[in-house]
């Protein structure tokens, strides 16, 4: 039997500065991983890095397009951050974020010629409401049969995108778009402010900076948050606070969908200003990551999504000004996860050679 | 209406073949008590590999084979995670697999939209004499008899073998399963290779011997379908075989009816394989005894095997 | 000559060139940017762009440089891809793909110094124009060869998404067929998607399982369906880009569609100061749209039927949506004596009459 030259012993109780540490090794690797790719497409490691890191904060425009990208981001990942912390494994957010874009173009679509100021504020709604209801089949299904919410709300991702296509070509298919899948434009009431006239970054990024509060709050400060945070750490010990999982279960799903799907509506209502068969570029998935990145933290989703958008932007941008194909863009993103979880174990765990442990004798 | 039929057959079996693959090694993955959701990575770097190797050799073989090895090679950095840095399955699956997907476009960029020669079928004597079966069922490459033979033996492994019992009781409870002396870290590396290399070899099959081209892609979420199918079986192989197969068969159908004129609700079939999916597992966790029979009790917990 | 008149030659070539090499010193090269939606393949849509930028470098040399952005998914980076082109100082941006719309007429209005085409699209502005080729033209021509090789008389039409460009194409190729061969019976597979390989492929084989001997692939942007037309032994016709490399036998002709020389046009009038947005909707008289690698099969007789029909819709003596037409209802839609007008061609949305299934919503 093979046994490992090491242990791992769980830490206990708060990490500390320590949890710097697993984002930085995330950073440096995959920086050097951006060297080696970009190097292999005939980019100068000076340029790759100028392009990917440091090019989409440069001007203005650039840094508004950031905060563009890493409204929805955000938003997504403080939800799900609240299920993952309780250990519920909600990875339906990109499902939940298209059942919220087609809640929100519901209304701009029925009243197209709507003047009304509150069409937005309504939109919102629907669409929370559109994206909760979604995750709240995985709550019911979990909490009244049992099933795994981790695999149902991944079929409810396939099965969101399928309703998306059937509906943009079909019953919300634009009418005067030469049959073409995709709905009628958005009347400028719901279409979302842009942000001091400042390219096309809009409300969004307001709105998800306030969700960041709301949800630092409610884990540092409420009775609710702590509970679920118990739950998820320790199961007996809530039972026996007397919380009851369901309810963890349906809180978790419930918060998730909502912030996904209000995702989903500042994406129709903002840069598309329609309902299309693409609304999301994966933000639903690219949210987890940023969740686990940000270490299921508040404060540390808030610098992730900021990053993550930082990449996003870098590699779009690498691809029109140097050529570097956004393949480069995405195995990026998978090394930067891939490091970072891999260097969470120094952070969650004490790792000690057991050489040692043997030469200090059992204490 | 003769050949129709063949091709009802035949086509089904190449559409249900590669997601058989694929589902076999996941099937043991999660077995184990692993849930892989890098499967879509895995394929599309599997494809795009056995691709470029028979552009370079002209071997089909060799590109199954070196399809196949790239999936255990993404595996590798898998089962590193998982298994010594202890990081969460979901999490980790998701960025493997997103890590496959990218290199798979990187390294498929010179080779966008270029097509190869089928891999030459193999037709079993006699039986691809008979009408409408014949051509259907027996006129096929090798690796399509080859998946249902795996399954066949998947199924008797796991109930008969030690090997299988090893596997489903890591996948129980790997605490009680290491309790016993069974080496719950090396039973879960080598099912997380045996899942690579199935889904490597599922996508090499697609780019050379079903579509015989690649393109970025390719894969088309054929792999989410994998994982779908792997609980839609609930655990069981038999299911599994039987669910490939009716994917297959619903996809060539849809096709077949369209082509006789009558319009079909594409999106809506599209979506049946996950419905059905979420009912199975919703029927099947609600009676825990049933549950406890087949599924991996474990399944995405992470195991600290320092411990 | 006198050498008065020589030299005088002589300074007016000199004072002729003058300003052109002046031109060649000072005048920074005009940037041209193009946003493709797909990777650059060997065929394929993109290709058939890409082949246009290159002649528009050859046709300008110095004074333009092109830059690509391919693979870009039409969805919300699309607005920062162009917009990023046009920071980088681009001066004419070329947008592939019908998608890229509301942010192209967006960033058009921000941008009135740039100039855009866009393609596909039925929108224009001061500064952008729209480009989409007559391909149903080019599908009625091979859409006759269709029916002349057909041995089951039946024909299959493996088709992406049921948009007008694609109906009119499918239109097309009926009537062409059928008044060829009046026995011929079309199917088609509507596969919902841009970008399946495996499934278009699958496609085409329940087509040709069913007796279909000709395919069209119909808006398929890789050989896919080309590649089990060889593999099956039966005649393809394709869009885009000739593939006969990819199906040397079973390629009965390609229907090119070739932007060469409206991209070469429009810059010109850009680089002129003088653009403006126009919809330009090319067909086989002005050359966007060809019939590339017809099958040796066709006899010679055939060959001359089809070149016939081919001048005749050059010339515009002969539509292709002619009176009288009635669609599948049996609802007259063109009187006799009538032809459909553009509008009509370019939103079509439905099946002439004969065609069996309807379209997917």
């Amino acid at each position: 039997m093979i046994r490992l030259p090491w242990i791992a012993e769980p830490r206990i109780g708060r990490t500390g500065p320590r949890a710097l540490l697993a984002p930085l090794i995330a950073v440096v690797t995959t920086v050097a991983a951006a060297v080696i790719l970009m190097s292999s497409q005939g980019v100068a490691p000076s340029r790759a890095i100028w392009q990917l890191y440091i090019a989409p904060l440069s001007s203005l425009y650039n840094l508004s397009e950031v905060l563009l990208k890493m409204a929805p981001l955000l938003i997504i990942a403080q939800g799900l951050a609240i299920g993952f912390r309780a250990k519920v494994w909600n990875i339906g957010a990109e499902g939940q974020l298209l059942l919220g874009a087609i809640g929100g173009s519901l209304l701009p679509l029925w009243f197209n010629d709507s003047v009304n100021p509150m069409m937005l504020p309504a939109m919102a709604l629907c669409g929370m409401l559109f994206g909760m209801g979604w995750a709240a089949l995985a709550a019911f299904l979990r909490t009244r049969f049992n099933a795994n919410e981790i695999l149902v709300t991944l079929m409810l991702n396939s099965i969101a995108l399928q309703l998306l296509y059937y509906l943009v070509s079909g019953p919300l298919r634009d009418p005067y778009g030469f049959n073409f899948p995709q709905s009628a434009p958005f009347p400028p009431v719901a279409m979302l402010p842009s942000l001091f006239g400042m390219g096309r970054t809009n409300v969004s990024i307001i709105v998800a900076l306030l969700a960041t509060v709301a949800a630092w709050i409610f884990a540092e400060r409420s009775m609710t948050g702590y509970k679920l945070q118990v739950g998820g750490v320790a199961p007996d010990a809530a039972r026996y606070a007397g919380f009851r999982e369901k309810r963890a279960v349906w809180l978790s799903l419930c918060i998730g969908g909502a912030a996904a799907g209000l995702a989903g509506v500042f994406e129709v209502g903002g840069p598309l200003g329609q309902l299309q068969r693409v609304v999301s570029p994966g933000y639903g998935f690219a949210a987890i990551i940023v969740a686990f990145l940000g270490g299921l933290n508040a404060i540390g989703i808030l610098f992730a999504a900021f990053f993550m958008a930082v990449i996003y932007v870098g590699g779009d941008m690498a691809q029109a000004s140097a050529g570097v194909p956004y393949a480069v863009n995405t195995s990026l993103q998978g090394v930067l996860l891939v490091s970072y979880i891999a260097a969470r174990l120094f952070i969650d765990y004490r790792v000690r050679w057991r050489r040692d442990i043997t030469q200090q004798g059992v204490n | 209406m003769g050949t129709t039929l063949a091709f009802l057959l035949s086509g089904t079996l190449l559409a249900a073949t590669p997601l058989l693959l694929a589902a076999i090694g996941e099937l043991i993955v999660e077995r184990s008590g692993i849930l892989n959701l890098s499967i879509e990575g895995m394929m599309a770097l599997g494809a795009v590999v056995g691709f470029a190797t028979i552009m370079a050799t002209g071997s089909h073989w060799l590109a199954l084979g070196a399809g196949g090895t790239a999936g255990v090679a993404l595996s590798v950095l898998f089962a590193g995670v998982v298994l010594l840095a202890l990081g969460n399955q979901v999490a980790t699956g998701i960025a493997v697999g997103i890590l496959g997907l990218g290199l798979s476009g990187l390294i498929g960029k010179s080779y966008e939209g270029m097509t190869v020669a089928p891999m030459k079928r193999m037709p079993i004597p006699v039986l691809s004499e008979i009408p409408i079966i014949g051509p259907g069922l027996f006129n096929h490459s090798l690796l399509v008899y080859l998946a249902p033979l795996l399954a066949v033996g998947l199924w008797w492994m796991l109930r008969s073998t030690r090997i299988g019992l090893v596997i489903r009781a890591v996948g129980e409870s790997p605490e009680s399963a290491h309790a016993i002396g069974y080496s719950v870290l090396m039973t879960r590396f080598l099912a997380i290779m045996v899942g690579g290399f199935m889904a490597g070899l599922a996508g090499a099959f697609i780019a050379t011997v079903s579509a015989t081209l690649w393109s970025d892609g390719l894969i088309a979420g054929r792999g989410w379908i994998v994982v779908a199918l792997v609980v839609f079986a609930t655990w069981r192989v038999d299911r599994l075989v039987i669910g490939a197969y009716l994917f297959g068969l619903a996809t060539i159908a849809e096709l077949l009816v369209q082509g006789m004129g009558i319009s079909v609700p594409s999106q809506l079939l599209t979506s049946i394989p996950y419905i059905a999916t979420i009912i199975a597992i919703s029927i099947l966790s609600m009676d825990s005894r049933k549950m406890r029979l087949n599924s991996p009790a474990s399944l995405g917990r992470t195991y600290n095997s320092t411990a | 000559m006198s050498m008065k008149h020589r030299m005088t030659s002589w300074i007016a070539a000199a004072c002729m060139a003058l300003p052109l090499t002046g031109m060649a010193v000072t005048a920074e090269p005009v940037m041209i940017g193009l946003i493709y939606p797909t990777p650059v393949a060997d065929v394929g849509w993109a290709k058939q762009l890409d082949l246009a930028r290159e002649a528009v470098e050859e046709a300008y040399g110095d004074r333009v440089t092109t830059r690509v952005v391919e693979n870009i998914p039409e969805g919300p980076d699309a607005g920062r891809v162009m917009n990023q082109l046009v920071a980088d100082g681009a001066k004419f941006v070329v947008l592939g793909s019908f998608g890229y719309m509301n942010d192209g007429l967006r960033l058009a209005q921000r941008s009135p110094d740039v100039d855009f085409i866009h393609a596909s699209g039925f929108r224009q502005t001061e500064n952008l124009g729209t480009f989409t080729a007559r391909s149903y033209e080019g599908f009625y021509l091979t859409g006759m060869a269709a029916g002349m090789v057909t041995e089951s008389n039946t024909i299959g039409i493996v088709a992406a998404f049921a948009i007008p460009e694609v109906i009119a194409e499918v239109n097309s190729i009926a009537l062409a067929a059928r008044k060829e061969n009046p026995d011929v019976n079309i199917r088609i597979v509507w596969v919902n998607t841009w970008f399946d390989p495996a499934r278009e492929q699958e496609a085409a084989r329940a087509l040709i399982s069913q007796g279909a001997d000709v395919v069209f692939s119909l808006h398929q942007d890789t050989p896919s369906v080309v590649n089990v037309a060889q593999a099956e032994g039966v005649y393809v016709v394709n869009t885009g880009s000739d593939m006969s490399a990819h199906g040397p036998d079973a390629v009965l002709g390609s229907v090119v569609t070739d932007w060469n020389s409206y991209f070469v046009e429009a810059v010109g009038k850009s680089l002129d100061g003088e653009f403006t947005g126009y919809d330009e909707r090319g067909g086989l008289a002005s050359g966007m749209v060809s019939v590339a690698a017809w099958n040796d099969a066709l006899t010679e007789e055939q060959m001359g039927r089809i070149e016939e029909v081919e001048a005749a819709l050059r010339s515009g003596e002969v539509h292709v949506f002619a009176g009288p037409l009635n669609d599948q209802s049996g609802t007259e839609r063109v009187a006799e004596g009538e032809v459909l007008p553009d509008p009509e061609i370019f939103g079509m949305d439905w099946l002439v009459e004969g065609l069996s299934g309807s379209l997917p919503q």
